[in-house]
């Protein structure tokens, strides 16, 4: 008897149990989150009611323990149990209303975009610099003058000027920054900065400077060598 | 003995399972409420300041009022000014603590720093954007792809002991306005500065001030100059030389609202009700 309501309990225990442990292992996914585990749970559940109300047998082996448990007939010692969930039910309603009414102290939430797309003219240029060790050693040069305070002189975006900017400077060595992006693209964000950055980038946030107006793209050029050179990290190409 | 035993175990079950959905709907809920918070908090100092509101008086002329304690204090990390000529590359202020408090007509903001001289060129400044339009931190540099809108500066200098409202719109812009709205108090003492900027939440000055509203969020940034003389005699910094911060935001908290606590009360009372009536009409159907 106790079989029609004990099954389904220990089947959405194991989907549950897969859900957050099992799938977020797999290689290649991410852990779920609870909404949508919740959702999973919530389609398990009405599956499994459609199963066993199929016939008037199964439906009474299945609803008559929960209509007994609420109606507290018969149920001897259990009657402190369903007292609690009677008395938690409501509360439970209550506190989640209260949740969802309350005003939230939390500021508006921001999706800036890290790397925009660059205007067309940027797209495609290479980089005119014959690369040899003369123009690396000058490219790091010109980094450790002009960049390093923020980017840092490990390349690693932990230069002593980096601290009190939000969104923090680039860290080069992580392979999703500058060795994601092409030299061009390097090129344009040097050369405009933060406030050539298109609206989903959030321009008015960025503290890097125009260096177009400090430094010859000749100069641009070498940093965006030694920065590769320096950071360990190959620009993206086409191939 | 199996008989009696046979006919509790499925109603062991089916309470068990009732408590359980419960809590776990109650659980799964509540672990959304934090993921969402607690990101910020991880990753920064503080992301915004909160000013409560008081009643009485506002201590606008009193750094060291006890009152202040009633604010929440936010913590930004400050860099040297890079992004324009000319720059410094190291700053001597490095964080700043503020608090602010409003009393649903005038709001006061109170800077704290640590700075190891008094000097009579030491300055501190807030920054707001006016309008909707949104405006670079630094000054409200103009932006390539994004038509930016102006900024509105609370400027305080050691050594004139007042406020000045500002507009800038892009470095080399700066402008005192004709009507003044803001008023700065500073005390130095053990070795730390504690500036308290004050002004009425809403000027009737759109297009030049920054509009308060009780309740909702707008955007703070801050500058801090350390106005020591070197061995020569120049400003350790001055004008674009300064310590500043990126943007945060910055809030008049609404007054109390207890819709809340009503709405929940309501709740209860339609769980209460359907849970009777489920009850009622199972029990009939089982006698039936």
């Amino acid at each position: 008897m106790g079989g029609s309501l004990l099954k389904p309990v220990i089947l959405i225990g194991i989907v549950y149990a897969i859900l957050k442990f099992i799938v977020p292992n797999i290689p290649g996914s991410a852990p779920l989150p609870s909404s949508l585990i919740f959702l999973y749970l919530m389609l398990t559940t009405s599956g499994i009611v459609i199963f066993a109300t199929l016939s008037g047998e199964s439906k009474d082996a299945f609803w008559g323990p929960i209509q007994r448990f609420l109606t507290g007939e018969n149920i001897g010692g259990l009657q402190v149990l369903r007292y609690g969930v009677l008395l938690l039910f409501p509360l439970i309603v209550g506190w989640q209303t209260y949740n969802s009414t309350a005003t939230s102290d939390a500021p508006p939430s921001e999706n800036r975009t890290i790397h925009p797309a660059p205007p067309g003219e940027y797209t495609g240029l290479s980089n005119p610099v014959a690369k040899t060790p003369d123009s690396i050693q000058q490219g790091k040069g010109f980094y450790a003058a002009f960049c390093s305070p923020c980017h840092g002189g490990n390349f690693d975006g932990k230069g002593p000027a980096a601290r009190g900017f939000n969104p923090p400077p680039a860290n080069f060595s992580d392979p999703t920054t500058i060795a994601m992006l092409q030299e061009s693209y390097l090129f344009w964000r040097i050369k405009k900065g933060g406030v050539g950055l298109p609206i989903e980038g959030m321009p008015w946030k960025s503290a890097m400077p125009r260096w177009e107006v400090e430094l010859p793209d000749e100069w641009i050029w070498k940093i965006i060598m030694g920065e590769y050179d320096g950071a360990h990290q190959s620009p993206r190409t086409w191939e | 003995m199996t008989q009696r035993l046979k006919h509790i175990a499925p109603n062991v079950v089916a309470g068990v399972w009732l408590a359980m959905g419960l809590l776990t709907a109650q659980a799964v809920s509540a672990e959304e409420k934090t993921e969402a918070t607690a990101q910020p908090e991880s990753t920064l100092q503080s992301v915004s300041v909160s000013a409560p509101m008081v009643k009485g008086t506002l201590p606008v002329d009193d750094p060291n009022a006890a009152v202040w304690n009633s604010a929440t204090l936010s913590r930004f990390p400050m860099s040297p000014q890079v992004h324009w000529p000319n720059r410094i590359l190291e700053a001597t202020v490095r964080d700043l603590n503020v608090r602010a408090l409003h009393d649903g007509t005038n709001v006061a903001i109170l800077l704290e720093y640590a700075d190891p001289s008094e000097d009579p060129d030491d300055a501190a400044a807030i920054e707001f954007m006016v309008g909707d339009k949104k405006a670079h931190f630094a000054h409200g540099q103009p932006m390539a792809q994004v038509e930016g809108g102006p900024v509105n500066i609370w400027y305080w200098k050691n050594k004139d002991a007042k406020g000045v409202d500002m507009n800038a719109k892009g470095f080399g812009t700066l402008s005192v306005q004709q009507h003044q709205d803001v008023k700065a108090k500073g005390a130095y003492a053990n070795g730390t500065w504690k500036v308290v900027f004050t002004r009425p939440l809403a000027t009737g000055h759109l297009d030049e001030d920054a509009q308060i509203t009780t309740g909702g969020f707008v955007n703070i940034a801050f500058a801090v100059w350390d106005g020591k003389k070197d061995a020569s005699g120049e400003l350790k910094e001055k004008g674009s030389q300064k310590a500043v911060s990126s943007w945060w935001y910055f809030r008049a908290e609404a007054p109390p609202d207890y819709s809340g606590y009503y709405y929940a009360a309501l709740a209860v009372g339609l769980a209460l009700g359907f849970q009777f009536i489920l009850i009622r009409k199972l029990k009939k159907g089982q006698s039936a």
